[in-house]
C-alpha cells in the first residue's frame, strides 16, 4: 500500500535564495583564478564552464521541484480532489509549468552563451559574455519566484495533510457542525481533536486508528457541512465532500435530535437528503447523538417521520448490498458520547458493516477465488450417524491420571510461601544457609569474622595451620636462645664534663652557622660598612676580654695592648671610669661581670661626653648613610613599608568618600548601546 | 569484605577508604588515600620515595623474607567451613602476630647494633678536634683534660698585690 506522504517533498527556495544558492555554488565549486596572460582557450574554457556549471545546477534544482510535487493526475482521486479543494489544480499545475518553461528557458540561455563564448577572443570579453549569461539565467528566476513561494506554500501545506490510505478499511463520520462527530472520534481512537461549543471548530480532515476484531481501521473526522448548494460550499466543507465521495468507508451520519447543535431535524433530515447521492454503494448508519438531552423517543411527530425517511434511505443501502435486508438494527443507532453510551456498539456496527461489504466485495473479485480453498476446512462426509471419537489407549490413560494424583500431592512448599507466612518480604528474611553441607549441622549459622588485626582471616585459612605454627614457634625459642648470649659491649663513655665541653662546642658550632645564615641573607641589603665603625659595639675591650677568659686565658695583658693602642676617645672614657671608680682602669671589667651594670656603668660614663638622646636623623658614622637627608629619606621609606595600626581609629582609605556626588560622565550624554533611563 | 594493599606505600586499605584505578590493561592500582594517589599520578616510584614500605624493604631497613610472611597468602580455592579450623585459624594469627613483631624488633636491634659505639667514637673525636673552640691551647697546655676551663677571674688577693 503506498503511503500518501507528502513530507518528504524538498523545501523549495525563494527566487533571490535560489539565486543566492546557485551563484555562490558556482563561485565555490569551479576554479576562481584567470589572468589576461593565460592561453585563450584556457580563459574560454573557464568561462563556459562557469557557465554550464550554473546551467547545471538550476536545472537539476528546478527538475528535483518538478519531479517531486505530485501530479495530480497520477495519484489516487481522493488526494487528487483533496489538493484541488485546497490549492486550486489549475493554479498548482500553472506553478509547476512556470518552473518547467524556466528550466527550458535557462538550458537555451546557456546553450546560446557556451556558442557565442567558443569565440570569444579576450578575456575582458568572455567575462562579460560570462556575466551576461549568469545574468539573464538569474532574471529568469526572478520572475519565476512568485511561482516559488507558491510552491513552498503548498509543500508546507501539504507536509500537515493527514496520511490518510484511501485503501484501507475507513470509517467517515459527517454531519452538520457541532453534532458530536470530534467527541466520538476522540471516545473511540487515540485522536486529540479540538471540541468546542462553536461552529467549524474542526477545519480540515483528521484521522484516528480503531481496532475492531483484530484489524486496523481509519476513523476519518470532517469539518461540518452546511446545508447549501454545492457551488456555494467553501474549502473546508469541500474537503469533507471531496472525503466522502472518493473514499470507499462506510458512512456514519451523525444527527443531532436534542437541537442543541444549534440546527434542527428538520435542516439536518434536509442535509442528508441533499448529500444522500454521496451515500452510495457505502453502508450509512444513522447515528442519533446527544441522547442524554434528548431521547430518540421522546421527539416530536414530524422529527420521528424525518427520521424515519432517513432510516429508509440507509436501509436501501442495506439491500442494495446484498446484506440481509431483514437486519435493521446496524441502520439507526442512538448514542451519547458524553455519556458514553452506545459508543462503542456504534463503532461495532460500522466496522462490522464495512467487513461484511468489503469481504463481499472480495468474494466477487476473481482473485480471491484461487485463494478460497485455504480457507475451507474439508470435512469428510458422515456415512453414518456412529461415534467415532478419538482412540486413547488405556496406559496413556492411567499414566496421565498418575501425574494429576502427584502433581496434587507434591505441593513443594516455596521460599515465597515461607516468606509470607513469617510476615512478608520486609520482615522475614531468608536464611540463605539453609542448605549448606558442612561436617556439623551446628555450624550452619556461624558467624566467622573476615576481618581481624588488620588481616584477611580467609588469607590465614589452611589445614594445616596448627603444625605449621608449632614449627614456628619453635624457631622462635631457638633464635631467642641465640639472642641471649650477645650483648652489646659499652665503648667509653665521655664523663660528664667532657659531655659538657661536647655541648658547648656544638652550641658555638651552631651559633657560628646561624651567624653566617644571617649575614648571607641579608648581604644585600646590609649596608657594609668598614669595621673600624663599628656599629654594634662588638669590638670592644671589655668584650674580647670577657671572650678570653671563658676560653681560660688570662686577658689582662691584652686589654692593656688594645687599650693603650687605641686613641682618643677611648683614652678619656679610660680616665673617666678612671676617676669614678679610683682604681686602676684595667679592674673595670673583672668588677663586673654582670652585664646589666655593664650597660650602665658604661651609659653613665657616656653621659659625661655627650646627651643620651640624638635626633633621628643625625647619621652616626657606623651606620652606612651619607648624610642627614638620605638618612630621613630612609627613615620614609621604613615607615611606608610597614602598616602601621591605625590605633586611634582614623577615616583610612577604606572609609568611603564620594568626591563628587554627580559626576558630569555618568549623568549625562548618549550611551553607544542601552537606554538612558538608569542613571 | 576484603584488606587490600595501597599500592604505593603498602599500607591496608580498609572498606570505603581509599581509590582504586584500572589501567587499560586491566591492572588495578589501590591506594590507601589521595597522597599515594598523587605519588602515583606524579609516576614516582615507590622503592625510591623514603617513607613507603616498598623503599625500606629495599634498602633493607624492613625484613623482606620470613616464615611469618607465607602464612598470609591469597589462597583461591574456597574451603568448606569447619568450625575447628575457624577457631585454631583466628587463635593462630596472632601468635603469628606476635612471632612476626618479635622477629622484627630483632631484626631492627641488628640493624642498629654498633650504632652506640659509633656515636660514642664520634662525640669523642669532635670533642678531641673541636676544643679547641672552648678551650685556648694555652689553657690545654696546663690542663690537658678535655673539659671546659674555669673561666678567667681575677682574684681580689692578687690585685691587692698589685
Amino acid at each position: 500500500m503506498v503511503q500518501y506522504n507528502f513530507k518528504k517533498i524538498t523545501v523549495v527556495p525563494t527566487g533571490k535564495d535560489f539565486i543566492d544558492i546557485i551563484l555562490s555554488r558556482t563561485q565555490r565549486q569551479t576554479p576562481t583564478v584567470v589572468h589576461k596572460g593565460y592561453a585563450i582557450s584556457r580563459i574560454r574554457q573557464f568561462y563556459m564552464r562557469k557557465v554550464k556549471y550554473t546551467q547545471q545546477n538550476f536545472h537539476d534544482k528546478l527538475s528535483t521541484i518538478i519531479e517531486e510535487f505530485p501530479r495530480l493526475d497520477d495519484i489516487h482521486p481522493f488526494y487528487g480532489d483533496l489538493l484541488h479543494v485546497l490549492y486550486n489544480k489549475d493554479h498548482y499545475k500553472l506553478a509547476l509549468g512556470q518552473i518547467n518553461t524556466a528550466r527550458n528557458l535557462i538550458g537555451k540561455i546557456a546553450k546560446d552563451y557556451v556558442k557565442l563564448l567558443k569565440y570569444g577572443d579576450s578575456l575582458y570579453r568572455c567575462k562579460s559574455l560570462k556575466v551576461a549569461a549568469l545574468g539573464r539565467m538569474c532574471t529568469v528566476i526572478k520572475r519565476v519566484g512568485p511561482s516559488l513561494a507558491y510552491l513552498e506554500q503548498i509543500r508546507q501545506h501539504m507536509a500537515r495533510l493527514p496520511s490518510i490510505d484511501p485503501n484501507t478499511r475507513t470509517i467517515l463520520i459527517c454531519g452538520y457542525p457541532n453534532v458530536g462527530k470530534s467527541s466520538f472520534i476522540n471516545k473511540i481512537t487515540r485522536a486529540d481533536v479540538d471540541v468546542q461549543p462553536y461552529a467549524f471548530t474542526t477545519k480540515s480532515l483528521f484521522v484516528g486508528h480503531t481496532d475492531y476484531k483484530y484489524l486496523r481501521y481509519q476513523v476519518i473526522d470532517t469539518p461540518g457541512i452546511l446545508d447549501r448548494p454545492f457551488e456555494d460550499r467553501n474549502i473546508i466543507e469541500m474537503c469533507s465532500i471531496t472525503a466522502l465521495a472518493h473514499l470507499r468507508a462506510s458512512v456514519l451520519f451523525f444527527l443531532d435530535i436534542s437541537g442543541s447543535c444549534g440546527y434542527s431535524v428538520a435542516q439536518q433530515a434536509a442535509l442528508f437528503h441533499s448529500i444522500k447521492s454521496l451515500f452510495m454503494n457505502k453502508p450509512l448508519i444513522i447515528v442519533c447523538n446527544k441522547t442524554d438531552l434528548q431521547a430518540l423517543e421522546g421527539i416530536s411527530e414530524d422529527d420521528m417521520k424525518l427520521v424515519m425517511e432517513m432510516k429508509a434511505e440507509a436501509m436501501k443501502t442495506l439491500i442494495g448490498q446484498g446484506g440481509e435486508p431483514t437486519n435493521d438494527e446496524g441502520v439507526l443507532l442512538t448514542m451519547s458520547t458524553l455519556t458514553e453510551e452506545g459508543v462503542i456498539a456504534v463503532k461495532n456496527a460500522a466496522c462490522e458493516r464495512l467487513l461484511d461489504q468489503r469481504v463481499e466485495l472480495k468474494m466477487k473479485s476473481k482473485k480471491l477465488n484461487d485463494c478460497l480453498n485455504r480457507f475451507h476446512v474439508a470435512m469428510p462426509k458422515p456415512r453414518d450417524q456412529k461415534e467415532r471419537p478419538p482412540c486413547i489407549p488405556e496406559a496413556v490413560l492411567e499414566a496421565k491420571a498418575k501425574k494429576a494424583e502427584q502433581a496434587a500431592e507434591k505441593q513443594k512448599k516455596l521460599e515465597r510461601d515461607l516468606e509470607n507466612e513469617n510476615g512478608g518480604a520486609g520482615v522475614y528474611s531468608a536464611s540463605l544457609r539453609k542448605h549448606y553441607i558442612l561436617a556439623n549441622d551446628e555450624w550452619k549459622e556461624d558467624i566467622m569474622p573476615e576481618i581481624l588485626d588488620g588481616h584477611n582471616v580467609y588469607d590465614f585459612v589452611d589445614p594445616d595451620i596448627l603444625q605449621r605454627l608449632e614449627e614456628l614457634e619453635r624457631e622462635e625459642g631457638m633464635h631467642q636462645e641465640h639472642e641471649a648470649d650477645d650483648f652489646e659491649m659499652d665503648g667509653a663513655e665521655l664523663t660528664p664534663e667532657e659531655q659538657e665541653a661536647l655541648a658547648e662546642i656544638r652550641k658555638k658550632k651552631r651559633l657560628i652557622v646561624q651567624q653566617h645564615r644571617i649575614k648571607k641573607s641579608t648581604a644585600e641589603s646590609r649596608p657594609t660598612v668598614p669595621r673600624k665603625f663599628d656599629k654594634d659595639k662588638q669590638f670592644t675591650s671589655e668584650r674580647m676580654g670577657r671572650q678570653l677568659s671563658t676560653l681560660g686565658l688570662d686577658p689582662t695583658l691584652a686589654i692593656n695592648r688594645a687599650r693603650s693602642k687605641s686613641r682618643g676617645r677611648k683614652r678619656e672614657r679610660s680616665i673617666d671610669k678612671g676617676n669614678q671608680n679610683g682604681t686602676d682602669d684595667m679592674d673595670v671589667d673583672g668588677d663586673q661581670p654582670n652585664k646589666k651594670l655593664r650597660l650602665r656603668s658604661r651609659s653613665l660614663s657616656r653621659s659625661r661626653s655627650r646627651s643620651k638622646s640624638r635626633p633621628p636623623y643625625e647619621v652616626l658614622p657606623g651606620e652606612g648613610l651619607k648624610d642627614s637627608a638620605q638618612k630621613k629619606k630612609a627613615i620614609k621609606l621604613a615607615e611606608k613599608s610597614h602598616n602601621k595600626r591605625n590605633k586611634d581609629a582614623r577615616k583610612g582609605e577604606a572609609d568611603r568618600v564620594i568626591p563628587t556626588l554627580r559626576p558630569k560622565h555618568l549623568f549625562s550624554g548618549k550611551r553607544s548601546t542601552g537606554k538612558t533611563d538608569r542613571r | 569484605m576484603r584488606l587490600e594493599k595501597c599500592w604505593f606505600c603498602s599500607s591496608t586499605v580498609y572498606p570505603g577508604h581509599g581509590i582504586q584505578f584500572v589501567r587499560n590493561d586491566a591492572k588495578i592500582f589501590r591506594f590507601c588515600r589521595s597522597k599515594c594517589h598523587k605519588n602515583f599520578k606524579m609516576k614516582r616510584n615507590p622503592r625510591k620515595v623514603k617513607w613507603t614500605k616498598a623503599y625500606r624493604r629495599v634498602h633493607g631497613k624492613d625484613m623482606t623474607q620470613d616464615a611469618t610472611f607465607e602464612f598470609e597468602r591469597k589462597r583461591n580455592r574456597p574451603e568448606r567451613y569447619d568450625r575447628h579450623v575457624a577457631e585454631e585459624t583466628l587463635k593462630a594469627i596472632k601468635k603469628i602476630d606476635k612471632v612476626r613483631v618479635d622477629r622484627e624488633a630483632r631484626h631492627y636491634a641488628k640493624r642498629m647494633k654498633g650504632k652506640k659505639a659509633q656515636v660514642q667514637k664520634e662525640a669523642a673525636n669532635e670533642l678531641e678536634q673541636s676544643i679547641h673552640m672552648v678551650k685556648a691551647p694555652a689553657a690545654l697546655q696546663k690542663e690537658p683534660s678535655l673539659t671546659l676551663p674555669k673561666v678567667y677571674q681575677k682574684q681580689t688577693e692578687d690585685r691587692m698585690e698589685e
